[in-house]
């Protein structure tokens, strides 16, 4: 049996256990949020969410209400307007800061700062009291605790706790005076953390930022994002590269990878600086008399080939084993094993990072 | 004496028995005087909860708490009565005293809780433990059901409670069908007397036909709302009452389990529960009595937010549906009843349910707990039928003073806001008060005369609200701040006109959008302040 409901004036269908703001996304309306992450239980928290139901009480949370047949709900209307901008303004009267926000900080870091263009709302109406108590001073190198901007809606508690399953952070105190923090607010360090970062990316205002790509926030350059493939296992979350011209200046995990819906961890999200290490080869070298000298690419080769066969021929061929680094792009390691299983005819391959 | 006991005795004393969170905590807590951070990680390991969440639990409750020696400082009520009759003196003069919020004791102020132990009296050298005010004698001669027996000498003690009907209707109930049971409440017409109204017997029918067990019943004692003390009468001078109720509930809704949730500024109850427990044992067989005393949060009254405190979770309300008749404690189907709801329950089966529909005045049903505070010559707690003049109770009743008038009346303690001097021509009953813009709630009402500042009343009211705020909805969590700062100093928009347009735009957005009563009922101060004292707002405006 079909289910259908009327959703501003057009009869859709939906499917059972579907709440409101599912359907509503389905047919394109752009239903404001900011607790919302379709991966994590919805909380309707920040309210924005509201709809209007016809013989219900007052406006819905969309988010929690679940859909039912018969059903002829108002996604858009003035009043629901009217409370909109009433909640944004509320939330930029405790976070004036929040309509400007580096895009660096995080996936999710412009979600406030565009529904304060969407309403009009600078933070000027309903000023008063601000409530986030920032963790500048926690000296984690990878996660911003720029709680000024927190909005509390608890996005960064529940990712911790349902997806990653750290349950490192949670709600303290109450009220106005809530504070996200760790257990006794200890660094994160001294918690369950364990930097997966995906508290950043869920964050709506950039109150967790990511600390290592906000090195290049002074960069000019616009940010180009490229998808690619974590290489660090087997798992395969998809990413995006961001880069400012020529420079990788940070990792963002791709909300619609299918074998991470967003997740990452630790190496995937941060362990990217070595791209551009100093430290790294720049050109080919050889081994002279104990030193590793300049060498062309030629006869970097030459020597390596040599060297390859010497082993066979002396050895045989089970003497050559390859090992691919982690770090290295896809294309090599493919490359590794492709030349070690043609040359050698054996299966004497690994990667350092095979899970 | 006895050495204090080890981690793992406390744990092990606790862990498998259900709900053990918040009574762990409470034992940490009196053998070392606070929680302690190792008390804490051996709570957190033992009960396999995140540390992280259970520290953000603790953090959430007024009563209990990190900081060393925090167990025994005194606590004195700051609720609206209490400070008419000088308790910022009392705060003031008692060393290391912390404000708490209403302590329900507006009939006989001022409360003082200091670790078990609670207080009362006017000044810090009058200080002494004292029983709860028995009510006034019905001045109208009206037949009551939850009072009719309280004022009967011994009625707490169980010989007493038998010696005046007690525990004929469980032994009757005992011999009837469930359906049976569930008939004679649905034709009583007893509704939920905590505020909501919901039909009881709609919701004991709801929990015996939901699927999936065990069947759990909770018996809401978190009377946390200022001006309300009507709980706290029933628990002390007729515990039986509410224990016969619920063993009742118990074989009509098929659970065979019950909670009372305490809030944790009754101590005196707590006692005289267990006490009671004890004494009845026999009378209850078959039904497993467990008392959980809160840890100090107004949010803890509203039904979920209570469940996920027993529960051990962060005492946030949850969305709803699912509600908890289907998946309340733990997932199970669960009953949620008021103290006085509970209290009515052995009276109906004993007597009737016409008796007790006949109770009420008109097309009302039954009668209701009114705990009538503030200016007025005899606070306490009346019982009225449902429908009854608020003039007859305020001035035939209880009286004011004399060459007094009556400048407002708040309704659900403070969640209804103010009635004013031409809004009391009311009777008690939802429909009437709801056309007023109020409610009746839990049936608090704290009464000002003409001396009183209902500006400043008005800003203590939403200080209150934003202190216990719990933080899980926008428009609650920041509304009741904003309100409260508007009412506290000059803050936002300064012009009366600008003023009183971002109020109403922050009151009208939080009634609509709010998750909950507390942050949807908040704004009905500033509302009815703005419509019955706009001179007075302005007058305090602009003498800014």
């Amino acid at each position: 049996m079909s289910l259908d409901l009327t959703l501003d004036g057009q009869v859709v269908p939906f499917q059972e256990g579907e709440t409101l703001y599912e359907v509503a996304s389905r047919h394109g309306d752009k239903i404001p949020t900011l607790c919302y992450d379709k991966r994590l239980d919805p909380l309707g928290a920040c309210r924005l969410c509201v709809v209007e139901v016809e013989g219900a009480n007052g406006p819905l949370a969309s988010c929690t209400t679940p859909a039912r047949a018969g059903m002829a709900v108002r996604t858009v209307t003035e009043d629901l307007e009217r409370h909109r901008k009433t909640l944004v303004d509320l939330v930029l009267s405790e976070n004036p800061k929040g309509a400007e926000i580096d895009p660096l900080r995080g996936l999710a870091s412009q979600e406030l700062a565009q529904l304060s263009v969407r309403y009009g709302s600078d933070g000027t109406r309903f000023a008063g009291a601000t409530s986030g108590h920032s963790r500048f001073d926690d000296p984690n190198p990878m996660i911003l605790r720029d709680y000024d901007n927190c909005i509390s809606c608890y996005r960064c508690v529940r990712v911790c706790a349902e997806q990653e399953g750290d349950y490192a952070i949670s709600i303290t105190g109450r009220g106005f005076g809530t504070q996200i923090s760790a257990e006794f607010d200890v660094d994160l360090e001294d918690s369950d953390c364990t930097f997966c970062g995906q508290c950043i990316q869920t964050c709506p205002t950039g109150a967790l930022g990511d600390l290592r790509a906000l090195q290049h926030a002074d960069l000019p350059e616009p940010i180009t994002a490229t998808r690619s493939i974590c290489p660090y296992c087997g798992v395969g979350c998809s990413l995006d590269l961001l880069t400012k011209g020529e420079t990788l200046v940070g990792v963002q995990p791709a909300m619609d990878g299918p074998a991470n819906e967003g997740a990452l961890c630790i190496k995937g999200q941060f362990a990217w600086e070595w791209v551009q290490h100093p430290d790294r080869l720049t050109e080919p070298l050889v081994r002279k008399d104990g030193e590793l000298v300049p060498a062309t690419w030629e006869e970097a080769l030459d020597r390596a080939a040599a060297g390859f066969a010497q082993a066979g021929a002396e050895h045989g061929r089970r003497s050559v084993y390859a090992v691919a680094s982690g770090r290295a792009p896809h294309e090599s390691a493919y490359s590794v094993q492709k030349f070690i299983r043609v040359n050698f005819g054996t299966n004497q391959i690994d990667n350092c990072s095979r899970a | 004496m006895p050495a204090s006991p080890t981690d793992e005795q406390l744990i092990k004393r606790w862990q498998d028995e259900p709900a053990p969170v918040l009574p762990l905590l409470h034992a940490f807590n009196e053998r070392d005087g606070h929680i302690s951070r190792e008390g804490l990680e051996a709570i957190s390991a033992g009960l396999r909860i995140p540390l992280a969440n259970l520290h953000g639990s603790v953090t959430f409750y007024h009563h209990i708490s990190g900081e060393p020696e925090s167990r025994d400082r005194p606590r004195v009520c700051m609720g609206p009565i209490c400070r008419l009759n000088g308790s910022e003196q009392l705060l003031h003069d008692l060393e290391g005293a912390e404000p708490m919020a209403c302590a329900g004791r507006c009939d006989d102020p001022i409360p003082v809780l200091q670790a078990d132990r609670a207080l009362v009296g006017l000044s810090g050298d009058k200080l002494q433990q004292a029983p709860s005010p028995l009510p006034p004698l019905n001045p109208g001669g009206l037949e009551e059901c939850c009072l009719a027996s309280v004022r009967e000498p011994d009625r707490a003690t169980c010989s007493g409670y038998m010696r005046t009907g007690g525990y004929a209707a469980l032994a009757k109930a005992r011999e009837m069908e469930p359906e049976e049971i569930l008939q004679v409440l649905e034709d009583s017409g007893l509704a939920g007397r905590g505020g909501a109204g919901f039909p009881t017997a709609t919701k004991w029918r709801a929990v015996r036909d939901a699927q999936g067990g065990p069947k759990t019943l909770v018996c809401n004692a978190d009377e946390g709302e200022p001006g309300c003390f009507k709980d706290r009468v029933l628990l002390d001078h007729d515990p039986h009452a509410i224990l016969e109720g619920m063993a009742i509930a118990g074989l009509a809704t098929g659970a065979a389990r019950g909670f009372i949730y305490l809030r944790y500024e009754y101590p005196q109850t707590l006692a005289i529960l267990e006490r009671a427990l004890e004494e009845a044992k026999e009378h209850l067989d078959g039904f497993e009595f467990c008392v959980r005393r809160g840890a100090g949060a107004y949010i803890c009254g509203e039904e979920t937010s209570l469940l996920n405190s027993l529960e051990g979770e962060h005492p946030f309300p949850r969305n709803r549906p699912p509600f908890p008749v289907t998946h309340g404690f733990e997932q199970t189907p669960t009953v949620v009843n008021n103290v006085e709801t509970l209290a009515s329950v052995a009276p109906i089966l004993a007597r009737g349910a016409e008796w007790y529909a006949g109770l009420g005045l008109g097309e009302h049903r039954g009668t209701k707990l009114i705990s009538l505070s503030g200016d007025v010559l005899r606070p306490g707690n009346y019982e009225v039928p449902m429908g009854f003049p608020l003039k007859t109770l305020l001035f035939d009743w209880a009286g004011v003073p004399e060459g007094r008038k009556v400048q407002a009346v708040t309704m659900a303690g403070l969640s209804g806001g103010f009635l004013g001097a031409a809004d009391l021509d009311v009777t008690l009953d939802e429909a009437c008060l709801r056309a007023k813009g109020s409610f009746l709630g839990a049936g608090g009402i704290m009464v000002f005369d003409d001396r009183r500042d209902m500006f400043e009343i008005a800003r203590q009211s939403m200080e209150f609200f934003a202190s216990e705020a719990c933080g899980k909805c926008f428009p609650c969590r920041i509304g009741t701040e904003r309100l409260t700062e508007r009412l506290s100093e000059p803050s936002g928009a300064l012009a009366p006109e600008a003023w009183t347009e971002e109020v109403r735009a922050i009151g009208y957005t939080m009634i609509e959008l709010s998750a909950c009563g507390l942050g949807k009922s908040a704004p009905l101060i500033t509302e009815s302040l703005l419509r019955l004292f706009p001179e007075e707002v302005s007058a305090k405006l602009e003498a800014r």
